[in-house]
């Protein structure tokens, strides 16, 4: 899947790694030292910081593959970032997300994430699926996700 | 030792203390709670403190996030599981959890009065 990575003004970082949750903590860590330098806005960076790790924690628990890959742009002119965490999915994980997705987009932020929480908590399956909820009310940006042969991109811009 | 007996959880990044309060009982949370299966600490912990507010009667459990940097999606799944609880009792075993919250946390600030909306009376968050 092609990824959009750069103009000649925008800022970026990208990290490949294979799927290990130790390296989560240190990536957000990373992103928000990054955002530090990048945007003025404190709450932004933490926000930004927060989706990239809970994208991060999706690829990780349903990946298959050892290829995760997060990419991050700062778009100085329109002051949007764009996050946005690549990796390879079996079918079943992708119906699975596909799922929440449709159903949450079908809300509004808060209604879809207070009614995954509540969901969340009744399950008894170990997973919560609240993840992208939690990032579409908290940070208010625009979620998109795009499946290719079985290669799963998950985006979201935040203006 | 607080009147529930429940000792502290002390692991590698997160430390849960549990104290009693002059309102009742207090959980503080220190560090993050960012692990792939949080369940394995919060289940029992907010079993066991449900389970004995209701035995002997506390009417508040304040819990105190001000020192926690950061929960993920799966550990505020385990803080809904607990206030999901209060659901189920009836009107003579029913509790308040008062949530501390830092200001200065954003996620704090975005995620945790969101809880309010999970069981109505149930949470109050300042």
């Amino acid at each position: 899947m092609a990824v959009d990575k750069k103009s000649s003004k925008e800022g970026y970082i990208e990290l490949r790694f294979g799927p290990r949750w130790k390296y989560i903590a240190c990536a957000r860590s990373f992103i928000q030292n990054f955002l530090a330098i990048s945007i003025a806005d404190q709450t932004r960076a933490d926000k930004i910081a927060m989706a990239a790790s809970e994208l991060l924690e999706n690829a990780v628990k349903y990946a298959s593959g050892d290829d995760t890959h997060i990419l991050v742009n700062v778009y100085p002119e329109t002051e949007k970032i764009r996050v946005q965490v690549i990796n390879k999915a079996s079918d079943e994980s992708i119906k699975a997300l596909k799922q929440v997705y449709g159903k949450i987009s079908d809300e509004n932020s808060l209604d879809a994430y207070v009614s995954q929480m509540k969901e969340a908590a009744l399950r008894s399956d170990g997973k919560s699926q609240l993840g992208l909820a939690r990032i579409r009310y908290e940070t208010g940006g625009d979620l998109q996700m795009e499946i290719k042969d079985n290669v799963v991109r998950v985006m979201i811009d935040i203006g | 030792m607080n009147r529930l007996k429940i000792e502290p959880v002390v692991e590698e990044r997160i430390k849960i203390y549990v104290d009693d309060s002059p309102q009742g009982v207090s959980i503080r949370f220190v560090g993050d709670i960012d692990m792939e299966d949080p369940s394995i600490i919060l289940d029992p912990l907010f079993d066991k403190i449900h389970e004995g507010v209701i035995k002997l009667g506390v009417k508040e459990v304040s819990a105190d996030f001000k020192e926690l940097n950061f929960l993920n999606s799966s550990g505020i799944k385990g803080v809904a599981k607990w206030i999901m609880k209060l659901s189920e009792v009836d009107d003579d075993n029913k509790y308040v959890i008062k949530i501390i919250h830092n200001k200065d946390i954003t996620w704090q600030v975005t995620s945790l009065p969101t809880l309010t909306f999970l069981v109505p009376g149930a949470v109050q968050v300042e």
